[in-house]
């Protein structure tokens, strides 16, 4: 049965923790993570405190006090202000030091180093992209240097994300409308699981990424590698860099023919060339504005029969990348198979 | 003192016989059956509600898609918070116990406006079949939040029906809020005075507060949600130059002051169940009576909490988590309270003492871990994850309806006249208690080691996930969903033994357990009038006037102290 996992691998897992990680927290991947578990541990050990003394209590008077045969009830008090007082003062003590320290955390997590390393991040439905300061964008994929501070610069083309990096312990909302921002510094190169934390519809699930943090002296080549890619292919082999811009368009679209949110590119190839029938009735027909116009101003003209959920990838594609786009979907038999299966 | 006439019926009459037919129900203006009815029909929701809970649950059994897609399991999700929030635990206790209790432990006849309160019933009605309709019919996505700009986009036509609903129900909250208040301050009987009502009474009062204050700002933020999806007003969608994050301060404004609205009766019934099967006066009324209202105040102040990583200002974040500890203390007070109570009593681990020990032992979980969320630090890491979704069950269904269950049972041979089986009920409280936190206390650590909540998969075959994160949110996730299938047998069997109770079940002596407030004074069930003198009123946790009588199966007025009315009962 695959449903059920392998109850003691899973138990072993669980007991080890994940990689580098507790029963608790998963592992520190950044300084202010380490800040965080202190904090979160010293609330656990008042709270596991607080919780034996409660329940311990609770369970001797039951066992000491249970209602027996012919036995009178001892006289006690109804009330003593002095006991009472005493335990609304030392609670109130408590959550002050825990107010305090917590506190003192989120200070450091907002004090923004100088000389951070600048990304610009877009949420949308259901990915991320970032752009570098060097004009190199990735899509779910972010490339960082080891031990330099880096700063987000968030915004959202539809509704509100969140930016959540566990192992990181960090956490901002990304709004439409707005910039939030977020900085952390990684120490070890490695891959850092990325989370979207706002519920933001059908595959919310899916809006994962990795932050790959690399060796700062390597970071300054493989960025610039990235910014220029698109120029390592020819005019005649743009449909194949197509096919490398596709992950950012394959939530909605697909290459099989089968629907998602979007018309499938097979169906979009298929009619090249041809009329399509738009949502008001009208027709437009396939070719490369066509194609242009949806990805830079999807709204105006919506597939009859689906939804007007697509955000505009103005200026987050390169002219050459449009246009890579758009041959990837003429050409598309050229490229991949009937199954979207790319052809060597 | 009686008379027997046909507009009067003889000692044996009751609420229940005192008139016939489905009409005589459904128009009733009598607050006993207006509760049982309430009672019903919020069981009835929790059924529903609970079904889905399952659907969810074993979606998330294993990676991948288990039994539904992405859109179903995120209406599914919706319509489980929706119904559970709104349906159930809001008007749970107020609305079917309270309606009950409320006027019998006060010593009155009825609520000061029964009308009023046959009309928040049939807005209650009006109100779930609105949403729920809408919710099906519509497919409903969103999450029972409805946050902007999410739900006012145009795909999403549904919404607009269901905030409707909700805007609906939340006056069948307020009337009853109102009612209450009027009542309390009203019809109180010669004796009655403020520190001498039991401590339900309180936090009922305290409830109604929050009720009549918070509940219009919800309806106003669905107003402005309806105006802006109609007539493209921007207000909370930044494409018509609106802002998103206003949304959510209106939101939790009401949304937060809610969650007392959920708890304050809860820990009423438990300051009544404690005293009662422990057979011990109350340990500190006055702090109890007080911390209630303090935590109906101190609940206005805290909304910002939910907003820690919204956007808003570092400032804002410190002030509003400074507030957000200030109502841990009034809970602190009462915990402790409860246990001083317990010192030295006569504890009977019957079935509503039960759910009244494991209320503290889930709410003090509830409680802790509430600190690592109003802790600025602690809370970046842990918002929206299951660290999140683990401490508002602990909190709303381990506490709020464990509470609920309780009072049930509690005043269950009051309200049907019937007694069920112990062994049963007894029996089933301890598969609900293992199997909530089995289901429950394993969410924890999917939060904290990083599950986000809302999430339909967690497989590592599609998009970017690490292996590692799916492999052990796997663990947590089987071991919860083992755990919500040990709990509903224990609801099922809570179902099967209480129907049973009501047709073949001993008949109830008036006071069961040894309660001293004035609705163990009536007949069980009590009479149409509940009273036909006003009842001397004492100290109502005083319970040294009660002795057992074993061939009753209750208690009675000890003959040796004189009776307060000057007749026997």
């Amino acid at each position: 049965m695959t449903f059920l996992p392998s109850i003691p691998n899973l138990l072993a897992t669980a007991a080890e923790g994940p990689v580098g990680g507790g029963f608790w927290m998963p592992r520190q991947a950044s300084p202010i993570a380490d800040v965080v578990d202190d904090i979160f541990f010293f609330i656990l050990w008042i709270s596991v405190f607080f919780f034996v003394l409660i329940v311990a209590l609770m369970v001797l008077f039951v066992i000491k006090y249970r209602r027996r045969e012919g036995q009178e009830r001892q006289p006690s008090a109804s009330h003593n202000t002095v006991l009472e007082v005493t335990w609304t003062i030392i609670p109130l003590i408590l959550v002050i030091i825990i107010f305090y320290v917590g506190l003192r955390g989120y200070v450091g997590m907002v004090q923004e180093p100088l000389n951070a390393y600048e990304v610009w991040v877009t949420g949308q439905r259901w990915f991320w992209s970032f752009e570098h300061a060097n004009g190199a964008v990735q899509s779910d994929r972010l490339t960082v240097p080891a031990g330099r501070p880096v700063k987000l610069k968030m915004t959202s083309t539809d509704v509100i994300h969140s930016f959540y990096i566990p192992d990181f312990r960090l956490k901002k909302d990304v709004v439409p409308g707005r910039y939030t921002y977020l900085w952390f510094e990684a120490p070890e190169p490695g891959q850092y699981q990325l989370f979207c934390a706002e519920y933001c519809g059908a595959q919310h699930s899916q809006m994962t990424g990795i932050i790959e943090v690399v060796p700062a002296d390597q970071f300054e080549d493989i960025i610039t590698q990235k910014a220029n890619w698109i120029d390592d292919y020819a005019d005649e082999d743009l449909a194949r860099a197509g096919l490398r811009l596709y992950p950012r368009c394959q939530s909605c679209h697909t290459l099989d023919g089968s629907r998602l949110q979007g018309p499938s590119f097979r169906e979009t190839h298929r009619l090249w060339g041809q009329q399509r029938v738009l949502d008001d009735g009208s027709e437009v027909t396939v070719d490369e504005n066509y194609v242009r116009n949806s990805i830079i101003n999807p709204a105006s003209q919506i597939v009859m029969n689906y939804p007007n959920v697509m955000p505009t990838f103005q200026g987050q594609l390169k002219e050459r990348e449009v246009r890579a786009l758009i041959e990837f979907i003429r050409k598309l038999d050229e490229v991949v198979d009937e199954s979207g299966n790319p052809i060597e | 003192m009686s008379m027997l006439t046909a507009d009067h019926p003889g000692p044996q009459s009751n609420y229940l016989t005192h008139s016939r037919g489905i009409l005589s129900w459904l128009f009733t203006l009598d607050h006993k059956r207006i509760g049982v009815m309430y009672l019903i029909s919020i069981l009835a929701s929790f059924f529903v509600g609970g079904v889905l809970a399952l659907l969810v649950r074993t979606e998330l059994i294993a990676p991948g898609e288990t039994i539904m897609g992405q859109d179903t399991y995120n209406r599914t999700f919706t319509m489980h918070g929706a119904i559970m929030i709104f349906l159930v635990i809001i008007p749970s206790i107020p609305a079917a116990l309270g309606n009950f209790v409320l006027p019998i432990m006060l010593g009155a006849k009825d609520v000061a406006f029964p009308r009023l309160n046959l009309t928040s019933y049939w807005l209650w009605v009006l109100g779930a079949i609105f949403a729920v309709t809408s919710m099906v019919m519509g497919g409903v996505d969103t999450g029972w939040t409805f946050y902007a700009p999410y739900s006012t986009e145009e795909a999403r036509t549904g919404v607009v029906y269901v905030t409707v609903g909700a805007f609906i129900l939340g006056f069948s909250s307020i009337f009853t809020g109102l009612n209450f208040i009027v009542t309390i301050h009203r019809l109180r009987p010669r004796g009655m005075t403020w520190f001498r009502m039991p401590l339900f009474l309180w936090s009922l009062y305290a409830t109604s507060i929050i009720q009549i204050l918070a509940t219009p700002v919800l309806g106003i933020t669905l107003l402005l949600l309806i105006v802006e999806r109609v007539f493209q007003v921007g207000i909370f969608d930044p494409a018509l130059g609106g802002d998103p994050v206003l949304y959510q301060h209106f939101f939790w404004f009401y949304s937060h002051p809610a969650v007392y609205i959920m708890i304050l009766p809860a820990m009423g019934i438990i300051s009544e169940l404690i005293s009662i099967h422990s057979h011990k006066h109350i340990f500190g009324y006055r702090f109890i009576a007080y911390s209630s209202i303090a935590i109906a105040l101190f609940g206005f102040l805290v909304w910002g909490h939910h907003m820690f990583t919204s956007g808003q200002s570092a400032v804002v974040n410190a002030i509003f988590s400074a507030i957000t500890f200030s109502v841990s203390i009034p809970s602190a007070i009462k915990v402790f309270n409860w246990l001083a109570t317990l010192y030295k009593g006569s504890i009977s681990l019957n079935t509503p003492m039960l759910y009244a020990l494991s209320f503290i032992f889930i709410f003090t979980i509830g409680g802790l871990t509430g600190l690592f969320l109003g802790t600025l630090a602690t809370d970046i890491h842990l918002h929206d994850t299951y660290f999140v979704v683990a401490h508002f069950h602990y909190v709303m269904m381990g506490s709020a309806l464990i509470a609920m269950i309780g009072g049930m049972h509690h005043w269950w041979p009051k309200i049907t006249g019937k007694m069920y089986s112990e062994v049963m009920g007894r029996l089933a409280w301890a598969l609900v208690f293992v199997g909530f936190n089995v289901a429950f206390f394993s969410q924890f650590m999917l939060g904290s080691q990083g599950m986000p909540r809302r999430y339909h998969d967690y497989s590592d075959t599609v998009g970017n996930w690490l292996p590692e994160k799916t492999e052990l949110f796997h663990l947590y996730h089987v071991i919860s969903s083992i755990g919500s299938y040990v709990m509903a047998i224990g609801f099922f069997l809570i179902l099967f033994y209480l129907l049973h109770s009501i047709f073949k079940g001993r008949r109830a002596p008036a006071n069961p357990w040894g309660g001293r407030s004035l609705e163990w004074q009536c007949a069980s069930p009590p009479p149409h009038n509940n009273f036909d003198t006003p009842p001397a009123v004492g100290d109502c946790y005083d319970y040294s006037v009660l002795e057992w009588d074993a061939e009753e199966g209750g208690y009675h007025w000890r003959e040796d102290v004189p009776h307060p009315n000057g007749e026997e009962t």
